[in-house]
């Protein structure tokens, strides 16, 4: 099992010294098993501010810029340059991977009434961009208000589930909007700091019909869209009237879009960029070693991805119904045997993935559940016994290379096909291409089994109600369990942190029991940067443009 | 010969008609809509049913067919169902790219191919002809993309160096804007090179055996004039016609160097549309290339008269 250090490393020589005190760092990792927060500050270390220098990164080419018709991580990414939202995610080196603290933005208080009226006071004298049809007017409640309320109304939104418990919005005054909820709903302040929730102009709405094309890319963030070539990059440049003082540091950001991995990583190699040419700002495992060896100047931080990876099944239709075939499954995949020979860095998870550290115990403390991460095909073939079907069964499992893994996933799905197999199960492997894969088996249009990433999550609402609640179109496993259900709505009326925490932890012991989704791993991510890049902290948020307002260049 | 060239211009209507009603049809028959992927996972069916009709998407295939083909021959291809930006636009800033790079990676095939194929035949048998069909041979094994990763990757690991890999338009800086198709073009050119190459040698033997080549020696002529003036210009012919095959070859390596060296041509338009199913931008860039791939032919087609005075055209 990897566990990620817990600050930026220089892949250096180890001094003796270094080597004890990593051995102990990594002894009480392992014993507790929970992230740690940095023992000192990363940017503690890097020394006065330096304003000025274009940031050149891996970026990607979003396929539109409406924040509210797409829930692409492509879009979302490049629209955090230019957007703010009413509350976010810490940002910054001192702030762990994996750890999503809420903290104001353009709100910069907020107060919950009772269970279902929330206050949010706004910071007087943000300016939208300098640019029409806004000019660099005031934010203010008005406009809060509309995006809500087109959030909430546009048909095309696919993100509209998650305010689902919102009733509506009020304009109190000028500064003051008041969130009214149908039901309680404690997650509502976090669900806000996700990055996509950004705040956006009524008239450039107006002007433009919606906001698909570049030129409406237009807010209160901390760059301006100043260029976008397609399939090419976007060129930012600092907003000078961003309200965060100060910010940002950098002059612009070119967020360039380069497909091919080989080429980034040469890109990456040879100073063309100036943080990880992959996701998350990332150097791939596979080229990892290399790297290091050829690079060893270079920034390296290990995290986990906030993305659990699962087996998931028909539950609603025979065999998969039986608690026992779905355990039986469990007990035959050798999840660490994937991960070494695939993935390379990762690490067992339940419901909600490890890289959410907060809301994700370890397998040990699943209880009764924890047994079924063991590979045991011997296990595996006595409860198939047990449940009428000794010689195991037919069944297909569907699986794409679309996703963001890409070929590994089917690599994977390979191996787990293999060791299902040993048990008895014949699972035909279908590989769809993804735009089919998401019509078909992503939207629970399938028989027997499917195989891939299943949820990302900053907060563990989401993903445990998305995949579990009855009515919910995500509920790709058919799961229909009472008390399941109840738990989940249980969360979400509790208050007080540490009893929700509670019931998530039970929650995931339940699922862990029950197995209505086998999950197998999260995946392990190096983020990577220039050591001229000073005041950075990687995170598996889409909110490159916050970490890029906080870092300087240092060249 | 003005007859035809009409005659041909005039097939070329139904070819793209049948060529249009293939695209549409194959391009409306793919699992996974575009309106399910522009909600990804998190759709909700009646959410999906009003999009589909604020598309057009809920009307019978033949009269979206119907409607699309009206549009076509008015000039409008339409507007992408993702960006909304007319699809004719998109393709005006993309082709030139990708016929920058075609056209350069021809005349990389063409400057390899004719030299080394014609001195191969002349020298068969020799040191000189054994290299260069060896060199053919891997010329043709080698995929481009394995090339272009190499070239890509070794430098970078050995000399901290790599070519620039991000596009630069020609109004930002010429020669940077040229330079940068060097390299993908010397590889996109090379396997087409090899197998236009191997087909000169094997044709101007075949020519250098002629009686007429027999009199031409006798006659006393020098090398120079026998092997172009007499055996060349008789061999290039079904060379022409390869070439002509091997611009549609091209066409397709594009996809993948201009992914590798960050080029925006309409391969990797053509290819994210599909993934996206962006209906208007697939159907509008596929049909142009099917224009372009006709016109092409009727070129090559149009050339063998000038080579070969006794090619009538009927």
């Amino acid at each position: 099992m990897n566990t990620p250090p817990a600050r930026p490393q220089k892949a250096q020589g180890i001094r003796r010294r270094e080597l004890l005190k990593a051995g102990v760092t990594a002894g009480v990792t392992l014993s507790t098993g929970l992230l740690q927060a940095p023992a000192a500050l990363w940017g503690a270390e890097v020394g006065q501010p330096k304003r000025g220098g274009i940031l050149r990164v891996w970026g990607s080419d979003p396929p539109h810029f409406d924040p509210h018709l797409i829930l692409n991580a492509k879009t979302h990414t490049a629209l955090s340059f230019v957007h703010s939202t009413l509350v976010r995610h810490k940002v910054g080196p001192e702030i762990q991977p994996g750890t999503f603290s809420v903290e104001p933005h353009l709100a910069e208080r907020w107060e919950a009434l009772d269970d279902t009226t929330y206050v949010f006071y706004l910071r007087q004298g943000v300016k939208w961009h300098n640019k029409p049809p806004v000019n660099g007017r005031e934010l203010v409640a008005e406009d809060v208000k509309f995006t809500f309320d087109r959030f909430l109304t546009e048909p095309g939104n696919a993100a509209r589930y998650v305010l689902e418990s919102v009733d509506r919005v009020e304009v109190v005054d000028r500064y003051t909007v008041k969130f009214l909820l149908k039901e309680p709903y404690v997650w509502l302040v976090d669900v806000l700091a996700n990055p996509i929730m950004w705040i956006v102009a009524p008239e450039v709405v107006q002007k433009f019909g919606d906001l698909k094309k570049s030129e409406s890319a237009i807010g209160t963030g901390p760059f301006l869209l100043e260029r976008y070539e397609p399939n090419v990059k976007t060129v930012f440049k600092r907003n000078p009237d961003y309200f965060l003082p100060g910010l940002p540091w950098v002059d612009g950001v070119e967020w360039l879009v380069v497909e091919d991995a080989s080429a980034a990583l040469a890109m990456y190699r040879s100073g063309q960029l100036d943080c990880g040419p992959a996701p998350w700002w990332s150097v791939r495992q596979e080229d990892l070693e290399s790297v290091r060896k050829t690079h060893p100047h270079l920034m390296y931080q290990d995290f986990l991805s906030t993305v659990s990876h699962a087996i998931y099944m028909r539950t609603d239709q025979a065999p998969f119904n039986d608690v026992r075939v779905r355990r039986a499954i469990s007990h035959a995949v050798d999840r660490q045997a994937i991960i070494d020979a695939v993935f390379l860095k990762g690490e067992l998870t339940p419901a909600v993935s490890r890289g959410l550290s907060e809301w994700s115990p370890r397998i040990d403390e699943l209880g009764e559940g924890a047994r079924y991460y063991q590979h045991d095909p011997k296990e595996a073939r006595r409860l198939l016994a047990e449940a009428g079907v000794p010689k195991g069964f037919k069944t297909q499992m569907f699986t794409t290379a679309g996703t963001g893994a890409g070929r590994q996933i089917t690599d994977a799905a390979q191996l787990a096909q293999r060791s299902l197999k040993e048990v008895g199960i014949e699972a035909e492997l279908k590989i769809q291409e993804y735009g089919a894969y998401m019509a078909t088996t992503w939207a629970g249009k399938y028989d027997g089994m499917a195989f891939g990433p299943v949820s990302n999550a900053w907060e563990p609402d989401s993903v445990l109600y998305g995949l579990y609640a009855p009515d919910q179109p995500r509920n790709s496993g058919h799961v229909n369990d009472p008390k399941i259900t109840a738990m989940l709505k249980e969360q979400r009326r509790t208050q007080d942190r540490e009893a929700r925490k509670k019931i998530i932890f039970d929650l995931q012991r339940y699922i862990a029991e029950q197995q209505y989704y086998v999950y197998l791993y999260c995946l392990g991510i190096t983020g990577s940067w220039q050591p001229y890049v000073k005041n950075y902290g990687p995170n598996t948020t889409y909110n490159y443009g916050g970490r890029s307002a906080a870092l300087w260049l240092d060249r | 010969m003005r007859q035809y060239v009409l005659k041909r211009l005039l097939l070329v209507v139904p070819t793209l008609l049948l060529i249009s009603i293939i695209v549409f049809t194959l391009n409306h028959m793919l699992p996974g809509d575009v309106v399910v992927l522009m909600f990804e996972e998190k759709a909700y069916a009646k959410d999906l049913d009003t999009l589909r009709a604020k598309l057009g998407l809920d009307r019978p295939l033949y009269i979206q067919y119907f409607s699309w083909i009206g549009q076509v021959t008015g000039g409008d291809l339409g507007e992408s169902l993702w960006t909304k930006r007319p699809v004719l636009e998109e393709i005006t800033r993309r082709l030139p790219v990708s016929l920058k790079l075609g056209a350069m990676a021809i005349t990389v095939a063409l400057c390899i191919a004719l030299p080394i194929g014609v001195l191969s035949a002349i020298r068969q048998d020799t040191l000189k002809d054994y290299a260069a069909r060896s060199a053919a041979i891997v010329g043709l094994s080698v995929p481009p993309f394995w090339k272009a990763t190499l070239v890509i990757v070794l430098p970078s690991i050995w000399f901290g160096w790599a070519p620039p890999l991000q596009f630069t338009p020609f109004s930002e800086n010429p020669w940077q804007h040229l330079s940068q198709f060097i390299l993908p073009a010397i590889i996109l050119g090379i396997a087409p090179g090899a197998s236009i190459m191997r087909l000169t040698r094997a044709l101007m033997l075949e020519v250098l055996r002629q009686d007429y080549i027999r009199t031409a020696w006798s006659k006393g002529m020098r090398e120079p004039r026998v092997v172009l003036k007499h055996a060349f210009k008789n061999a290039i012919i079904p060379v022409i016609t390869i070439v002509g095959i091997q611009v549609a070859e091209i066409a397709s390596g594009t996809v993948i160097m201009e992914t590798i060296f960050g080029l925006p041509g309409m391969g990797r338009f053509l290819v994210d549309a599909i993934f996206q199913r962006d209906y208007p931008v697939v159907q509008g860039v596929i049909l142009l290339t099917s224009l372009i791939t006709v016109v092409i032919n009727l070129l090559v087609d149009l050339t063998y008269a000038q080579l070969d005075p006794r090619i009538r055209y009927q």
